[in-house]
């Protein structure tokens, strides 16, 4: 008998690529047997549109990047113009950074943890995230005024102070996220079929991780514990007490959880930054029209994808000569095209999912 | 294994059937919105100095601001936001060092056609009243002064597009 | 009380015929017609209804309300959107095999349609009571596949073609367990007629003599209808919607309806074949045995809702492996300890 391979066009339009992403997968009947991913589909130019704008202007773009953890892409382009600078931050302004970001870290952990539990079949998980994740947004927008796209770093520290009645529904939500997660863990990690899924699919070896340059969850399924909050610690990191998850076999299901168990840290690093909250001022003393001096910065913090890497060069005029990001999901999904040959097309879906990319900033 | 965790999935959905519900039916109830929230633009007019810092600040040049010079004192005319370009960062309300420029509550900025999205917060001709008498004037508090001001302000509140079509 | 309300109307139209001389023959006809037209109505009101409780359902288990806007409590929400799908242009896309492809969303309405016949709502209120009325039913129950595969298949769509031969693959395998669950029934009451089955089940319910074969149709038949964790053949996040992906308007809503239909098929065959199909529980002649009919019948589809809400999906190779693996050798060897146990049984005289 003779049979013949097909190309199945997996996107743009798709309900299970997070996006406008599109896999050209060539099939032989259900099986992979060459993909090739083609990004793009959402590309506004922020890099060059930054050219045109001033430091401080930036920081709008930088929230549409990955727009599920604003907080934390604002801080990386952030702390490219503080090193270009040489601005101290102020240490309260480090340490609401660390609440706001962490809150942004467990939003967007939340959202992966949901859409994967859809990707996988099971659409009630998503909409216990999300419910729980509204309370992570009411927080964030009661600091920022915003739910999505917050623009609440500035160069030299935050927006504003943290509002007095942010705190008490802070704590409430810090005390139920443990109690939450044991339900997602129960809904859907327990699940037999679940596991039946994802346990063993879409392995990434440590070699092959590191040699790919992967990171965040996606590396740290893989058994590396590779978290720059804790291996090069940057703001006021090492001041806090928690841990790093890591899985064993670096299959989806080990990427899963260990979302899962970094929502988990995430609540205790708020947990600590509460209590250690210092008093003194939000801004460093910057000047009202940032002017840094020629030269170039490359900053590197940990978001919730992975490392996000900002590279500023400045000509010593008011805009950024060029800025570049190293967007996470970017890096992590270059290993795809290989991972995919071989499975089926629901594990696909599956391993696309396990990466947890957000197509604005893939394509950025 | 062998169906623990199925059971285990069962028994959280049965629970869940009876928990309180989340949902706010929307035009009924509304979720309280916070202080800080970024909703529509206001202006007030008389803080207003028409220094253009709030156009400068803007990333993507969404605040257009025509100004007449009358005498010594700059004196706004227009105060045009293209809405539909804006991002709602709040650089322009931070950069006003007057506190004009505010967020309001108002989150409804929807219309059905695109022409109608610009907001026009401030439209009026140059008065009459000379800018040179209006201080003098405004120093002993004479009722022209207030007079002016409702009349300014009706003219902000009713440029302010309504929901049309 | 209310026991007879429906026998007792067929038996006054029946006397009313006799009464207007019309021949026995024609009028036992128009009997039967009026029969299978109420059936008919009262399942196509029904899928109407099942769709309202599975979103309701759905949003409660997902905390929240769920349609509440249309009519009260949103009861019309249903008919709303049927009426709305009735209004949307059926779209044919270029170079489908357009007979086949129109012909589907019909056809598909009609094997519930054909198995709804012969279900007994109540006491002696089956519309036509067949001799081998299980037979029947499964018989009819297996040409869905051939519908599904025939939308797929028309539409010159890869995702289409991918979901119909998933179709295939899977009502294939399924049917098996399916059928093979049931023998053990049979095997105890050696009559293929629902009636006399669900008789014989006035001492125990067959899910306490045969709680594996009960399991095994349950779950070969969450994968008979496509439900979650089954449904790879819609796997909305994989291949879109399967056969229906090119399917709009009526067509598509005919495809939706239609599968509420076939859960309301299986759960009727849950509740005759193990559930004592109209018997009382306890002796609770209280309420009419329609009544018990209907109450088993829709604790039977709530928990495929339940599930259907609670689970994700399982892969294909995972599917197929679990029903030739584990459900046909689970079903067989349900069928030998019936058998050995029956002989047993019988040696002893008891």
């Amino acid at each position: 008998m003779k049979t013949q391979t097909y190309v199945l066009n997996m996107g743009p339009q798709h309900p299970s690529t997070h996006g406008v992403f599109r896999i050209i997968l060539e099939l032989d009947g259900e099986v992979v047997v060459k993909a090739t991913s083609v990004p793009g589909y959402l590309h506004r130019g922020i890099e060059k549109l930054a050219e045109a704008r001033t430091y401080t202007q930036v920081i709008p773009y930088t929230d549409r990047m990955d727009y599920l953890a604003s907080m934390l892409m604002n801080w990386g382009y952030v702390a490219a113009v503080e090193k270009l600078m040489g601005v101290e931050v102020p240490e309260r302004a480090e340490y609401i950074r660390v609440i706001v970001g962490e809150l942004s870290r467990i939003a967007s952990h939340l959202v992966a943890v949901g859409t994967y539990s859809v990707d996988i079949g099971g659409f009630t998980g998503f909409l216990y995230c999300f419910r729980d994740r509204e309370r992570v947004l009411d927080l964030l927008e009661m600091v920022s005024g915003s739910r999505m796209t917050f623009s609440y770093f500035r160069i030299g520290g935050v927006a504003d102070d943290l509002p007095p009645e942010f705190f008490p529904p802070l704590q409430k939500f810090l005390k139920d996220l443990p109690s939450l997660c044991d339900e997602y863990d129960g809904l859907i990690t327990g699940n037999e079929i679940f596991q039946a899924r994802t346990k063993y699919v879409g392995i990434i070896t440590p070699e092959m991780g590191i040699k790919y340059s992967l990171s965040g969850p996606v590396l740290r399924g893989s058994g590396i514990p590779y978290d720059l909050r804790k291996v090069r610690p940057y703001g006021v990191y090492d001041r806090f007490d928690f841990e790093v998850p890591v899985g064993k076999n670096g299959d989806c299901f080990d990427r899963f959880v260990c979302r899962i168990k970094e929502i988990r840290q995430s609540a205790r690093i708020i947990q600590q930054a509460i209590e250690g909250l210092p008093e003194g001022p939000i801004m460093a003393k910057v000047p009202k029209v940032i002017k840094p001096p020629a030269g170039e910065a490359y900053a590197e913090i940990e978001s919730s994808k992975g490392i996000l890497g900002c590279y500023v060069v400045s000509d010593g005029s008011t805009k950024p000569y060029r800025v570049h990001f190293r967007r996470p999901s970017f890096i992590n999904l270059g290993y795809l095209d290989e991972l995919l040959v071989g499975w089926k097309i629901a594990d696909v879906i599956a391993i696309l999912g396990s990466l947890d990319i957000v197509l604005g900033e893939v394509d950025c | 294994m062998f169906g623990q965790g199925l059971l285990k999935g069962l028994a959280i959905t049965w629970k869940e059937l009876f928990t309180r519900k989340v949902t706010v039916q929307y035009p009924e109830e509304k979720i309280p919105l916070p202080e800080r929230y970024h909703g529509r633009f206001e202006l007030d007019v008389d803080k207003c100095i028409a220094c253009g810092l709030c156009a400068n600040a803007c990333p993507n040049k969404v605040i257009q601001i025509t100004r007449e010079k009358v005498g010594k004192k700059q004196y706004l005319t227009r105060y045009v936001m293209r809405i539909e370009y804006c991002m709602f960062c709040g650089f322009c309300v931070e950069s006003c060092n007057k506190g004009a420029l505010r967020f309001s509550h108002v989150i409804n900025m929807n219309q059905y056609f695109r022409d109608k999205v610009r907001l026009v917060l401030v439209d009026r001709p140059v008065p009459e009243v000379l800018p040179e008498e209006e201080p003098a004037k405004a120093a002993d508090g004479s009722p022209a002064e207030t007079r002016g001001k409702t009349a300014r302000a009706e003219v902000a509140a009713g440029k302010a597009p309504g929901k049309e079509g | 009380m209310g026991e007879n309300i429906f026998t007792g109307i067929a038996e006054s139209l029946r006397a009313f015929l006799y009464g207007a001389g019309v021949p026995p023959l024609a009028s036992e006809l128009i009997v039967l017609i009026v029969k299978l037209l109420a059936v008919i109505i009262f399942v196509s009101l029904n899928v109407v209804w099942l769709v309202y409780m599975e979103r309701k359902i759905a949003a409660y288990i997902q905390c929240r309300i769920g349609p509440n806007r249309v009519g009260p409590k949103g009861l019309l929400q249903t008919v709303a959107d049927v009426v709305k799908l009735l209004a949307k242009e059926i779209i044919i896309p270029r170079r489908v095999d357009k007979v086949v492809y129109l012909a589907a969303p019909i056809l598909v309405f009609v094997p519930p349609m054909l198995a709804f016949a012969v279900i007994p709502w109540g006491d002696g209120m089956a519309p036509i009571d067949l001799n081998i009325g299980v037979f029947y039913i499964l018989a009819v129950g297996s040409l869905s596949t051939i519908i599904f595969w025939m939308g797929g298949w028309s539409s010159n769509n890869k995702y289409s073609l991918v979901g119909g031969m998933r179709v295939v693959a899977q009502m294939v395998s399924y049917e098996l367990p399916l059928v093979l669950s049931l023998l053990g029934v049979i095997m105890l009451t050696g009559t293929l007629s629902i009636t006399e089955i669900v008789n014989a089940q006035r001492g125990t319910w067959f899910i306490f003599a045969q709680p594996l074969a009960f399991l095994i149709y349950f779950i070969a038949g969450v994968s008979e209808v496509n439900r979650v964790p089954f449904d790879l053949v819609e796997g909305e996040s994989e291949i879109i919607a399967g056969p229906y992906t090119e399917y709009s308007g009526m067509a598509y809503a005919m495809y939706m309806l239609a599968e509420y239909g076939n859960m309301m098929v299986i759960s009727c065959m849950c509740t005759i074949m193990f559930l004592g199909g109209w018997l009382a529980p306890f002796g609770w002649t209280f309420l009419p045995s329609w009544f018990w009919f209907f109450i088993k019948v829709y604790l039977m589809i709530f928990i495929f809702m339940w599930i259907r809400w609670t689970y994700p999906r399982i892969r294909v190779d995972q599917l197929l492996g679990f029903g030739w693996k584990v459900l046909v050798p689970l079903s067989l060897a349900n069928i030998f300890v019936t058998g050995v146990g029956m002989y047993i049984y019988r040696a002893i005289g008891w």
